[in-house]
C-alpha cells in the first residue's frame, strides 16, 4: 500500500468537501471532508449512529446529500450513472442473495451484469467458497454468506470497493483471510473504503483512518499518527521493588508516578533516558523492575479519546 | 451485455429460483389444479346461467383466473417484499443493471408461469370436462395479457403499503381473498346481483367474464372491451401509485 508520488498513485478516487445530510431535524452529517487516492484503503471509524453508513451510502449513490460536493471516480454518485455503478463493488452489512440459487449461479448472474467481469471460478476461489460452489445459498453459514457477498462485490472487477463492516461475526482466522483479500485488492491498484468497529482492522489495513463522531470528522490521518498518536506520551509501568517508595524513584522533574496496586506508572514524552536511569538504579540495588512495560498509545486509546467514549 | 440479454438471463435465474421454492409454486399451480379437480368433478354439467359453459367448464376459467392472480399479484408482491426486506433490491440497485432489465426478467418469468398454468388448466378442462379449445384464441390471449399487466401492477403497488416482510402475507391475502369470493372465483355470481355490483368495482370478475366470453362460441371477436377497460384502469392506477411511492429499501433499520 505504498503511496509513492507517481502520476497514477496520486490520482484521486474519492473527494468529498463539506458533506451534510439531515433526516428530519436530525443532522446526521455536519460537514465531512474525505480524500482517497486510487489504490488506498480508507477506514471510517466511529460509534454507532456517528454517520459512517450515511457517508458511505452517499458515496455509493443510495442517498442524496443535502450539501457539499462529492466526486467518486470523477463522477457525482447522486446521478447514479451506470458507468460509475459498473466500476464500484458494494458489500452491505446484510447478505442479500436469492437463497434458492447456488453459489456459482449467484456469482455468474452478477458477473453477467458487468461489462468486464472477472472469472467466476477465480472469484469463488478467492473468497474460499470453491468447495461450496454447487451449494444453495440458503445452506451456507453466516460467515460463508458474507464471503459470498464479498465475492459478488468483486466479480464485476471494480475499481472501487465499499465494505461495510466486512468482518463482523468472522472468527479470527477468517478475519485474517479477509484482510489478505483486501490487501490483495490494493496491490492490484483498487481503492477500498471500509467501515469498521475493529481498531486492529483499521490498523492492519488502512492508509488513512477517518474518525467520525456525531456527524463530524474528529480526526483523519494514517493510523500510526492519528490524533497525535506518534507524539503522544509513552506509558512506563512496572512493579515497585520491595522496600522502595515512589519518592525513591530517580525520575526527572515534572514526571509524577502514580501507584496502581503493586504497579507504578508514569507518562513521558521520550522514555530512552529515563529507562536507562531507572534500570541502572534497579541493578545497583540488586532488584528487578518486575512486569516492566513500555507502551505507546494504541489506536483504540486515541479513538476513545477522540470520540469521548470511555472504556467500561 | 445489452439490456435485452441481461433481461433474458434474469428470466433464467428467476425461473430457477422460482421452481426451487415450493411455496410459490404450490400457490400458483397446485391449489388451482386441486380445486379444479375437486370442484370441477362435483360441479355437474348444468349450464351456468347467462353463459354457454357448464359449471365444471366455468371452474376451468375461474381457476385459470385464480392461478393467474397467484402468479402475478401474490407471487410478485411477496417476492418484492422479501427482496426489499432482505436487501436484495438494494443490492441490485448498486449494480449496473437497468430497472427495465430487472423488472423485465421478473415479468418474463411470470409470463412463463402463466403460460404453463394456462396449458395445464385448459388441458384438464378439455380432457375431463368436455371443454372446447377457446373459440376466440385472440380474445383469450389479449385477456390473459391484460390480466398479467393488471394483477402484476397491483402486486407491485401493494408492496408500497406493506410495512415489512412479516406483514406481507396478511396484507397480500387479506386484500384479495374477500374480492375473490364475491367475484365468482369459487362459484358463479349472477350478474345484476348485489355481490356482482360490488365485485364489478374490482378487476377479478371482469377478468372472469372476459375469459368466459373468449372461451364461448359465438360471433365476433369474443373481446369484452368494457371489462378490459376496467382492468386497464386498475393497472394504470396501480402503476402511477407504484412509480411514485415504490421503496427499494426496508423502512427502518
Amino acid at each position: 500500500m505504498g503511496t509513492s508520488e507517481t502520476a497514477v498513485d496520486t490520482e484521486i478516487a474519492i473527494s468529498v468537501r463539506g458533506l451534510t445530510k439531515t433526516y428530519g431535524s436530525f443532522e446526521a452529517l455536519r460537514g465531512i471532508d474525505l480524500e482517497v487516492r486510487r489504490g488506498e484503503v480508507l477506514a471510517l471509524l466511529g460509534p454507532n449512529g456517528a454517520g459512517k453508513t450515511t457517508s458511505v451510502e452517499i458515496l455509493e449513490g443510495y442517498r442524496k446529500r443535502d450539501g457539499g460536493t462529492v466526486s467518486v471516480l470523477g463522477a457525482d454518485p447522486e446521478r447514479r450513472d451506470r458507468d460509475l455503478r459498473a466500476k464500484m463493488g458494494i458489500v452491505l452489512q446484510e447478505c442479500a442473495v436469492d437463497p434458492y440459487l447456488t453459489v456459482a449461479e449467484a456469482v455468474t448472474q452478477r458477473a453477467g451484469l458487468y461489462p468486464a467481469p472477472r472469472s467466476v471460478g477465480e472469484v469463488i476461489e478467492l473468497v474460499g467458497l470453491a468447495p461450496k460452489a454447487k451449494a444453495r445459498v440458503k445452506t451456507l453459514s453466516g460467515g460463508q454468506q458474507r464471503r459470498l457477498d464479498l465475492g459478488l462485490a468483486l466479480v464485476g472487477n471494480p475499481e472501487l470497493i465499499f465494505l461495510d463492516e466486512p468482518t463482523t461475526g468472522f472468527d479470527p482466522s477468517a478475519r485474517r483471510e479477509a484482510w489478505d483479500v483486501v490487501r490483495g485488492l490494493c496491490a492490484e491498484g483498487r481503492t477500498v473504503v471500509l467501515t469498521t468497529h475493529y481498531m486492529d482492522e483499521a490498523q492492519a489495513l488502512a492508509d488513512t483512518v477517518t474518525v467520525i463522531a456525531a456527524g463530524r470528522m474528529v480526526a483523519s490521518g494514517p493510523p500510526d499518527t492519528l490524533g497525535g498518536r506518534d507524539h503522544g506520551e509513552t506509558t512506563v509501568r512496572f512493579i515497585l521493588p520491595a522496600g522502595t517508595s515512589l519518592a525513591d524513584l530517580p525520575l526527572p522533574g515534572g514526571v509524577v508516578p502514580t501507584a496502581r496496586g503493586d504497579f507504578v506508572e508514569f507518562h513521558i514524552a521520550e522514555p530512552t533516558s529515563v529507562l536507562h536511569t531507572l534500570t541502572a538504579w534497579a541493578l545497583e540495588r540488586g532488584e528487578v523492575l518486575g512486569g516492566l512495560a513500555v507502551s505507546r498509545p494504541s489506536l483504540e486509546d486515541i479513538y476513545l479519546a477522540l470520540t469521548g467514549e470511555d472504556l467500561p | 451485455m445489452n439490456d435485452l440479454m441481461v433481461a433474458k438471463e434474469q428470466v433464467r435465474y428467476e425461473q430457477k429460483a422460482y421452481w426451487r421454492n415450493p411455496m410459490a409454486a404450490i400457490f400458483t399451480f397446485l391449489f388451482p389444479i386441486v380445486f379444479l379437480i375437486v370442484v370441477g368433478t362435483s360441479a355437474g354439467s348444468a349450464r351456468v346461467p347467462g353463459t354457454s359453459l357448464r359449471y365444471d367448464q366455468y371452474t376451468v376459467v375461474a381457476m385459470l383466473t385464480f392461478g393467474l392472480i397467484a402468479a402475478c399479484y401474490t407471487n410478485l408482491a411477496m417476492a418484492i417484499c422479501n427482496r426489499r426486506e432482505t436487501g436484495v433490491l438494494k443490492r441490485m440497485r448498486g449494480t449496473p443493471i437497468s430497472v427495465g432489465s430487472y423488472i423485465g426478467g421478473i415479468i418474463g418469468s411470470v409470463l412463463i408461469n402463466v403460460a404453463i398454468l394456462a396449458v395445464v388448466v385448459v388441458g384438464i378442462g378439455m380432457a375431463f370436462y368436455h371443454l372446447h379449445f377457446p373459440y376466440h384464441v385472440g380474445a383469450t390471449l389479449v385477456t390473459l395479457m391484460v390480466g398479467i399487466v393488471t394483477f402484476g401492477a397491483i402486486g407491485v403497488a401493494v408492496t408500497v403499503i406493506i410495512p415489512n416482510a412479516d406483514a406481507a402475507p396478511a396484507v397480500v391475502n387479506g386484500l384479495y381473498f374477500p374480492i375473490v369470493f364475491v367475484s365468482g372465483v369459487f362459484y358463479p355470481i349472477s350478474s345484476g346481483s348485489v355481490l356482482a355490483q360490488i365485485a364489478d368495482v374490482f378487476p377479478i370478475r371482469h377478468m372472469i367474464t372476459s375469459l368466459v366470453s373468449a372461451f364461448e362460441s359465438g360471433p365476433g371477436s369474443g373481446l369484452r372491451p368494457g371489462d378490459l377497460l376496467v382492468m386497464l384502469a386498475w393497472a394504470a392506477g396501480a402503476l402511477v401509485f407504484a412509480s411514485r411511492r415504490f421503496r427499494w429499501e426496508p423502512k427502518h433499520r
